[in-house]
């Protein structure tokens, strides 16, 4: 096959993956069809099902499953599409670099339009640096951590990266810029701008969805995915020559491909031309130790040389291994001391074996907070899907070992009763699957509420007020009245109903805390103790 | 789910010009204007109200909405040919029909139905729901009724809350749901609920699903609120869906035990009226009920169900 046909059928699988990366993304949301045929004389409520594989690019990764393996002990559902990558690993190198990785794919567009460097100077940033080590320290503080029970993988991991990237800054910021204009030009007393409002808004809602969407600390998420891209002007593909560590892994697996890189040094006329185009800095040229564990499979090299100096071949007879990867004993000790270090300081705040924070409530169905440290891959899946926007990324709710894990603040939105699709999304099971029953009629608890008197309307004396009872969904309610005398600010008696918690029937779902009229902080609010997945962080007896 | 439809100036003054013609038309014929001279002579129309009620087993829901509506003249008397109408159901929680939370699709259907036939344009199910849209669409049947009738299913985004001026007793400006205000026609269709707070949730009660902002505040002047609502939306008519009824843990209830079966069906152009006669259904009498002596006393409607042209339909 020729050279060039190889780059075309790389960059077709680049268009078509990255696609299906955002096509999955922008499904992970409440299925859009309200028009469902719901009979009137059905007893239970239905499951929600999302008619999409959303899961699928985790399931399809080896650290997603490598870690959630060694520090969960569990085997994620899928995880034989991550297994048949290894595989195909062995024999082919990292071609799920080049061909399959939707970040990748981005930062090779974005490495590829107006490159920053030129010449000379191109050469030189594509030449090997021992920079590229520093991929292997990660992995290697990744799994140890792992290992040790805490799994930060997520953090790194490209397919979780982007994701959450994606997911929560990149789209929410977008539909609100676009959410915006749509507001001020339905507000305009031109006729035109009101039906292009309009029509805009509901084609953008069939991607981005109505409203506005926030994520606690989104705005660094957002940073550092800019900061990754801009990466790209330093050195093409920085992110996955120098930091990627599902990069590194399938590196290491490359070590016997049996895809090879043949040079032929009669032909080479030190013309340079296939390092200026290498995407992963893997010495291409003859004359150097191709290294195949850098090497993104891009084929660059093998359709820029005018020589053919340089092919590809599939090489089955020959017994020898490839170079192995330039690992560095450095970057693989400070890899197992910070491996080591990182899940024994994160318990240093408690949060797993003394006492939980009343503000860390995690969505319905999560694991025990040890088991849900070792799986949760802090990809968003389960806050892009939310539909209420109640589910966000911990800043220090969850401690240092906990940053960006889900859970839920309920002034911004609320667990809607009958849905499941947080646990339904979740790819490593952090968020276990569930039904709506075991939501409604227990075991499941998100939490408990109290109210505050202070500031509580009927209670201050301030007026008449409902609302948490009204709007609390359990049956019988948790929420319930006495009617007594309070003295208004008048000083005069008046006759309101008081409102009480039954903590056996809250199940925490926080819609009283959303709808309170006391903005801000709420006269109701809502707090992890009483969580079904905790034995310890409970009220009752 | 868009309304893009809405009537512009050019097509209103195209309207008008239309109506005019045809005034100055008739003027040598000689005959509908006099009709309408004499119209306008006479003392206000009586005002009707229906009680429709389904005592056979297994009696078809949507057979008695259409047979309530044609006791009071038919759906032709209410809604002319090309109108738009927006109908305000109470689809705010995501609760099962059978749970008499929500209005009962059948009667919903039933109603769009009759709209079509009686030559609207287009139907607007138009809801500002409490618990996710999405969720309320899906599970309080209206979706279904939707794709069943080809009505419009209007999303309540934000973007169709504009502030009006309501000009009530209490409220002075507050965002209103537009398409309500945009139809030809608007017909009120609320369940009969139980309610923490106004001890009935009726007719002109639904009324607060058709603001959005701040509308949890208005419980702490709740009847006037109401009232003020129902002044500025003042609906074609009002058809009070009593088929389920909550009689207690409203308005969301939860439970079957919460749920009464009544079989009845009220319509009525008064709206005091409508909801003076659902208080009978609770074993209430209208005095009880804050918004009703409320409505009464700023001349929304009467309670004395003796001055109305009544009706009764029994299937």
């Amino acid at each position: 096959m020729k050279a060039q046909h190889l780059v075309w059928i790389r960059r077709i699988s680049q268009g078509f993956f990255l696609l299906l990366f955002l096509f999955l993304l922008i499904e992970s949301r409440l299925p859009q069809d309200a028009f469902v045929d719901y009979s009137l004389v059905f007893s239970s409520e239905q499951d929600l099902k999302i008619n999409y594989p959303v899961r699928f690019f985790f399931q399809l990764d080896p650290l997603v499953w490598l870690s959630s393996l060694v520090s969960g002990h569990q085997l994620i559902k899928g995880f034989w599409w991550a297994l048949g990558l290894l595989i195909m690993t062995l024999f082919l190198g990292r071609i799920f670099c080049g061909f399959i990785c939707p970040l990748g794919t981005i930062h090779h567009v974005v490495g590829w339009f107006k490159p920053a460097l030129k010449g000379e100077h191109m050469v030189r940033a594509n030449e090997k640096t021992p920079s590229q080590r520093v991929k292997y320290f990660l992995l290697i503080t990744v799994l140890v951590g792992a290992v040790i029970g805490l799994n930060v993988a997520g953090l790194m991991d490209p397919i979780s990266l982007l994701f959450r990237s994606l997911a929560l800054a990149v789209f929410p910021a977008v539909a609100g810029g676009l959410q915006e204009l749509f507001e001020v030009m339905a507000k305009s007393d031109l006729k035109v701008l009101n039906l292009l409002s309009h029509g805009g808004e509901v084609v953008a809602a069939t991607l981005f969805g109505f409203g506005f969407k926030a994520y606690q600390t989104a705005w660094f998420i957002g940073l550092i995915f800019l900061a990754t891209l801009f990466l790209n002007r330093i050195r093409p593909r920085f992110w996955c020559r120098v930091l990627c560590p599902l990069g590194a892994l399938l590196g290491l697996c490359s070590r016997f491909s049996i895809l090879r890189l043949e040079k032929d040094q009669e032909r080479c006329t030190n013309c340079r031309l296939c390092t200026k185009t290498c995407q992963g800095a893997a010495s291409p040229m003859p004359g150097q130790d191709w290294e195949s564990a850098e090497c993104l499979v891009c084929f660059n090299c093998f359709s820029s040389c005018p020589e053919h100096a340089l092919s590809f071949h599939l090489s089955w007879s020959s017994p020898r291994l490839n170079k192995g990867p330039d690992m560095g004993r450095r970057a693989v000790l400070a890899g197992l001391l910070a491996g080591i270090s990182l899940p024994l300081l994160g318990r240093l705040d408690g949060r797993v074996h003394k006492v939980a924070d009343p503000r860390l409530i995690r969505p319905p169905g999560s694991l025990p907070e040890k088991d849900f440290l070792t799986l949760c891959q802090r990809c968003g899946q389960c806050m892009k899907v939310c539909p209420t926007n109640v589910i966000n990324p911990t800043l220090t709710e969850a401690g240092m070992a906990g940053f960006w894990t889900p859970h839920l603040i309920m002034t911004q939105g609320y667990c809607e009763y009958t849905c499941t699709l947080c646990g339904n999304v979740c790819p490593t099971g952090a968020i276990r699957e569930f039904s709506v029953k075991e939501k409604i009629e227990g075991p499941i608890k998100i939490g408990s509420v109290y109210i505050d008197r202070g500031r509580c309307l009927p209670w201050s004396g301030n007026g008449p007020c409902i609302v948490c009872e009204e709007h609390c969904p359990t049956s019988p309610k948790a929420i319930y009245f006495h009617k007594e005398m309070v003295i208004g600010p008048d000083g005069k008696r008046q006759l309101v109903q008081l409102p009480y918690v039954d903590l056996k029937t809250c199940v925490g779902c926080g819609i009283c805390e959303y709808k309170c009229p006391v903005k801000g902080l709420p006269a109701i609010r809502t707090i992890s103790a009483g969580e079904s997945r905790s034995l310890e962080n409970q009220i009752l007896l | 789910m868009d309304i893009n439809n809405r009537i512009s100036r050019r097509e209103s003054l195209q309207k008008l010009l239309t109506i005019s013609g045809t005034a100055a038309l008739s003027a040598f014929s000689g005959w509908p204007l006099i009709r309408l001279g004499s119209v306008r002579a006479e003392p206000a129309p009586r005002r009707f109200i229906v009680e429709a009620l389904g005592q056979t087993a297994g009696y078809s829901v949507k057979e008695l909405t259409r047979e309530t509506f044609n006791a009071a003249g038919g759906m032709t008397r209410f809604v002319s040919k090309g109108d738009v109408v927006a109908i305000k159901p109470n689809i705010s929680w995501a609760r099962r029909p059978d749970l008499a939370a929500t209005t009962n699709p059948l009667v919903l259907e039933g109603v769009i139905e009759l709209c079509y036939e009686a030559g609207a344009k287009k139907v607007r199910i138009v809801d500002n729901t409490i618990n996710d849209a999405r969720r309320c669409f899906a599970i309080t049947g209206a979706g279904m009724v939707a794709k069943n009738t080809n009505a419009d299913l209007v999303f309540p985004r934000s973007s169709l809350m504009k502030q009006m001026k309501i000009n009530g007793h209490r409220l002075d400006v507050w965002p209103v749901f537009v398409p309500l205000v945009e139809a030809d026609k608007l017909i009120n269709l609320p369940v009969a609920k139980h309610h923490g707070l106004t001890t009935l949730t009726l007719g002109i009660k639904n009324w607060i699903g058709g603001v959005g902002g701040r509308r949890h505040a208005l419980h702490q002047d709740i009847h006037q609120s109401i009232v003020d609502l129902a002044q500025f939306f003042k609906p074609t008519v009002t058809l009070i869906d009593a088929i389920r009824i909550m009689i207690k843990h409203g308005p969301s209830g939860g439970s079957p035990s919460d749920v009464a079966v009544k079989n009845t069906l009220i319509l009525s152009d008064d709206p005091v009226a409508a909801d003076a006669l659902a208080t009978g259904l609770f074993g209430y009498s209208p005095e009880d009920i804050g918004f009703i002596r409320l409505g009464k006393k700023w001349g929304l409607g009467t309670d004395d169900l003796q001055q109305l042209h009544r009706k009764k339909v029994v299937m």
